[in-house]
């Protein structure tokens, strides 16, 4: 059976979503597959999507018309802004997802767009024409025509699933796990490593004794991941938040002998920041207690996650050690935690594109690089999606920049410095942190979005709307003046000065928050509220964002400046031997990237840039 | 928009003349408070038009040229000024330390050139063996660094480096974990910026180091007539160009002059008085000595090895024995009468010369400060950019949010990472992960 298409994207996961989205958008004929139509978008941990640093992500990916944040819109049963003591541009939007929703309306969407086809089936080899993708073939011998593709497995190759001394060769939670790419992609000289992961145990909801744990609730009125979502979040359904104690404690360390974890079973590199109970135990002895966030799958289940708890202890032990929990001394577990280890490729084997170095239309994007989290693969999806679309295209490659997004920073990170474990997203990684906030995604994005062609013309039409108010509210602040007594009526005390009036921008700039000069000024209502946050926001950081605005200047004349893909590292004179080597090895797409490889220093980015002069002109 | 990047763009040492050079946007504003003319407006400068001055850069004075290229018609393709100055360290220096404090930012190695391909000034000629120049350049410049750092400064930087990690993961950590972040970093973090200030003014900030920076130390020569002190101190200037000539005598040359040992502005200074063969001169002779004395960071006590010690010579002695100072036989080419000396030289041939100037060194704790200008101008810059930062976050550690307080921090700990080649991000999420127990 022979089927022809312009791009395959192999396994949906949240990578594979947002790539198959991006190539149909893009006009793109696209085939889906995946293992399990049952694993479309399948939230295999979490129940939600959002948090520090993820929650921009998720925004970013909807400002540049990816489909993440108007299915977790739909998807979210209780959402909370988390950081709203850190300033405004660290505020973290993050919602409960009722997974299996979540799962339902990702498949449909999928099914449902045009372009796009999605299909079961087991991909096991790649096909090249030379070093062009040509299409990939089947467990069952099928073969796909395709001249792009874009590599999304996730946690499925060759993975293996531990707990305690049960362990059973298959993907998360009991789906089929991919067996023969890993060693197909290995002999195309592609350097695989071994990761680990893992997740916590799920329980009956009817055997938790909530009145025991602290409640936590969502929050009304916040704003939404989607810039077309129109309707307000459910909110319906609470989390609950309890601890460990030293009983519980006491029996992980008892058991460390039977954990995979320190009994040589597990080899594969955990994240750090997503430690199972029995490591965090082990590493901080002296805490006394961990948090346990107890929080629901969804809506149609009555299993209840138990965040914090994740582990690959033996059965017997999870159960224990979950029943010296307060509020969970009866629970009933309806499936146990376990580590899950899977074949993953350095990402240093990417560019800044997501493509697969040496070959041409193939791309890869999600765990499969090294990276973790729903929103992290989500983010790469879409650009790799919109790449290999631009291959198809004859068009330059789409690298967003470390200034411009959290997206360009995640894969600016993999792919010049490479990771040693599942690399998640984190507001410190950013060093543009101030600019890069959740209020101004699409100001920074959706242009982009729409000059691609991923972003509607609804889209876009909001987003020039929202601009426009951002720069009238801005100008309105900088001349709108109050009196003194005019503040103080307001409760805003402006303490010794001579001043007798001051401006909103200056009101601002002391420290005047949005909410009490909405008060002030009532037409501020008919405003959006995000263009407010952002104009206020623009305002109050405006000494910081001057600040970076002059370095990213500084940095953008070599960021713009492209290197060739074919260039002979040997034939550069003047470069130093550890520069060659390291240059040669990540092959970085612009000269910015370049100075940013650990090893190569100013002078080496001079003498290419001299280099690259030279060859133009001659 | 490009930041104003200043070096000195001769070779070091050696040449007659020494360029001082500027670019970017704004290096007319920086000029202007440094090179001054009668008559003389920097918005109305000519452009390639070469004018005759005076630089003013701290303490130092000196004629020079100055030449304004108005951009795209320059090197660089930008706004470029040239100052043209005297060979030697003194005067170079000054101008260049004086254009960092106005704003200014050390240029990196070859980061002209840069700019001049980036702004498509170079033609292919020009470029050909340009880039050997930067990779020699950068070569030493590295080996420069390495042998700097490779002391007490680094170690310094190091520490201080490190305590800054812990303050922007104290602040990260509860900005990237909210939820499980429970206790307050916020006093630990405070802490850790407050030993960072004291350190880091430490490193710049005393007065005895600021005035080493730049006015230099202060070294008088005292000494009997006859001594040899005028010999000593044209011996101790020597091969350096004397460059600040404040006050000429008639008979003698000079008073005071300023010259560099170890990398170091020293200036140097004769005790007048002593000479005059007045009536009591002596006695107004050793008033004066005295006051010199007290006033500079070392005194040289020269003796004339080739006469018996005398009364006077006892007498002066005992008028600074308190103060710092070196003991100096001078006339050591002639067999003459021992003394209880620090060094026996000769002015004359020049013998122990090299002895003296490391003894000056060692006495006024100058021996760690032996880095070549420009990776030293470089450090220094940094060291105050971090300080400047570390003083913000204090200041704002109460009224702005964290994620504000944290982009000084950061600031703070990339610029003095920079100097020693470490990842600060890196860093940061390294140590969040191993102080902190976070993540689900």
């Amino acid at each position: 059976m022979m089927k022809r298409y312009d791009a395959v994207v192999i396994g949906a996961g949240h990578a594979g979503v947002e790539a198959a989205a991006a190539l149909a958008k893009l006009n793109k004929k696209t085939l889906l597959t995946t293992l399990s139509a049952e694993a479309v978008a399948f939230m295999a941990c979490n129940p939600n999507i959002g948090g520090t640093a993820k929650g921009h992500l998720v925004k970013e990916i909807d400002a540049l018309g990816g489909v993440m944040g108007e299915i977790a819109d739909k998807a979210a049963i209780q959402v909370r802004m988390l950081n709203r003591a850190g300033g405004e541009a660290v505020h973290s939007l993050r919602a409960q997802v009722d997974k299996n929703l979540y799962h339902r309306l990702m498949k449909q969407r999928m099914e449902s767009a045009e372009n796009l086809d999605v299909m079961e089936a087991d991909v096991n080899e790649l096909i090249f024409d030379g070093d062009r993708v040509a299409g990939v073939r089947t467990a069952v011998g099928d073969v796909i025509y395709a001249d792009a593709a874009v590599i999304c497995t996730g946690v499925y190759m060759d993975s293996r699933i531990i707990t305690g001394g049960y362990e059973r060769a298959t993907g998360p939670a009991g789906f089929m796990r991919s067996v023969g790419l890993s060693e197909n992609l290995k002999r195309y000289g592609l350097d695989i490593r071994r990761f680990k992961t893992g997740t916590p145990m799920r329980v009956l909801s009817k055997t938790i004794d909530y009145e025991e744990m602290e409640l936590q609730p969502g929050e009304e009125g916040l704003p939404r991941f989607g810039m077309l979502t129109e309707n307000a979040v459910r909110n319906d359904c609470a989390c609950y938040l309890t601890y460990t104690n030293a009983e519980t404690h006491r029996i992980i360390l008892s058991n460390l002998d039977r954990a995979p974890l320190y009994n040589g079973n597990i080899s594969g590199i955990g994240p750090r920041y997503c430690p199972s109970i029995e490591t965090k135990v082990v590493r901080f002895k002296d805490k006394e207690r961990h948090q346990i966030f107890v929080e629901p799958e969804g809506t149609d289940t009555c299993e209840m996650y138990i965040q914090g708890l994740s582990t690959s202890l033996p059965f017997d032990v999870q159960e224990q050690m979950l029943h010296s929990v307060k509020g969970l001394t009866r629970a009933k577990i309806t499936r146990y935690g376990y580590a899950i280890e899977y074949d993953c490729l350095n990402p240093k084997c990417l560019n800044a594109a997501l493509g697969i170095k040496g070959f041409k239309g193939l791309y890869s994007a999600g765990q499969i690089n090294g990276s973790s989290g729903y929103e992290e693969a989500a983010a790469q999806g879409l650009v790799a999606g919109i790449n290999a679309a631009r291959y198809l295209d004859g068009k330059e490659p789409l690298i967003l920049t470390r200034d411009s997004s959290y997206i360009g920073v995640l894969i600016d990170d993999l792919v010049t410095k490479g990771t040693e474990e599942p690399y998640r997203m984190m507001t410190s990684r950013a060093e543009y942190r101030l600019r890069l906030r959740q209020d101004n995604a699409d100001i920074r994005l959706t242009e982009l979005g729409y000059e691609i062609g991923l972003a509607d013309e609804k889209r876009y039409a909001k987003y020039l709307k929202k601009k426009a108010e951002v720069a009238a509210l801005k100008d309105t602040f900088s001349s709108l003046r109050f009196g003194k007594k005019d503040l103080s009526n307001a409760g805003i005390e402006t303490g010794d000065t001579l001043k007798t009036s001051f401006t909103v921008t200056e009101l601002i700039k002391m420290g005047v928050g949005i909410d009490i000069i909405k008060n002030m000024i009532p037409e501020l209502a008919s405003y959006m509220p995000e263009a407010l946050t952002c104009a206020a926001t623009d305002i109050k950081y405006s000494g910081y964002l001057s600040k970076e605005d002059r370095r990213v200047a500084e940095e953008s004349r070599l960021n713009d400046y492209a290197i060739p893909a074919d260039i002979d590292y040997g034939a550069v004179e003047g470069l130093r031997i550890e520069a060659r080597e390291k240059l040669g090895e990540i092959r970085p797409m612009t000269l910015g990237q370049a100075g940013r490889i650990s090893g190569v220093n100013s002078a080496d980015v001079t003498v290419l840039l001299i280099y690259l002069r030279k060859k133009r002109q001659s | 928009m490009s930041d104003v990047i200043a070096a000195i763009s001769t070779a070091r040492g050696s040449a007659a003349v020494s360029i001082v050079r500027l670019s970017g946007d704004g290096v007319k504003e920086i000029a202007s408070r440094i090179f001054f003319k009668k008559g003389f407006e920097f918005e109305l400068a000519e452009a390639n038009r070469l004018y005759l001055g005076e630089v003013k850069a701290g303490m130092v004075k000196d004629r020079a040229f100055c030449v304004y290229y108005r951009a795209p018609k320059s090197y660089t393709g930008e706004d470029v000024v040239e100052f043209q100055l005297h060979g030697g360290r003194v005067v170079t220096e000054a101008v260049l330390e004086t254009a960092l404090s106005l704003g200014a930012r050390p240029a990196m190695p070859g980061e002209f050139t840069r700019r001049a391909y980036l702004n498509g000034k170079m033609s292919l000629s020009e470029a050909e063996g340009v880039e050997a120049l930067i990779a020699a350049d950068s070569e030493a410049e590295a080996a420069a660094a390495y042998r700097a750092l490779d002391g007490e400064l680094d170690k310094k930087i190091r520490e201080t480096g490190e305590l800054l990690v812990q303050a922007t993961a104290g602040l990260d950590v509860m900005l990237d974990y909210p939820e499980e972040m429970i206790e307050d970093t916020r006093p630990s973090v405070v802490e850790k910026l407050e030993a960072v200030k004291n350190t880091l003014s430490a490193l710049i900030g005393t007065e005895r180091e600021r005035k080493m920076l730049s006015e230099g130390i202060s070294v008088v020569i005292v000494g009997l007539v006859n001594a040899g002190k005028s010999s000593l101190m044209n011996a101790l200037c020597g091969a350096e160009r004397a460059i600040v000539t404040e006050f000429a005598g008639t008979t003698r040359d000079v008073l005071r002059e300023t010259l560099e040992i170890n990398g170091v502005k020293v200036t140097l200074s004769d005790t007048a008085g002593i000479r005059e063969g007045a009536e009591g001169a002596e006695k107004i002779g050793i008033e004066r000595a005295e006051k010199a004395v007290n006033g500079a960071d070392l005194a040289l006590f020269v003796m004339d090895g080739s006469e018996p010690e005398s009364g006077e010579e006892r007498e002066l002695y005992e008028k600074i024995r308190l103060r710092p100072h070196i003991r100096i036989r001078n006339k050591g080419d002639i067999d003459g009468y021992p003394r209880e000396a620090d060094v026996t030289v000769s002015a004359l041939t020049g013998e122990n010369m090299d002895v003296l100037r490391a003894l000056v060194a060692e006495k006024t704790g100058i021996k760690a400060m032996t880095s070549p200008p420009l990776v030293r101008q470089r450090q220094l810059h940094a060291v105050t950019k971090a300080l400047d930062c570390v003083r913000t976050a204090l200041r704002d550690m109460e009224t702005a949010t964290p994620d504000c307080v944290s982009a000084d921090v950061k600031e703070a700990l990339e610029a003095l990472y920079s100097l020693i080649g470490e990842d600060a991000a890196e860093s940061v999420v390294d140590e969040i992960f191993s102080k902190f127990c976070v993540g689900k």
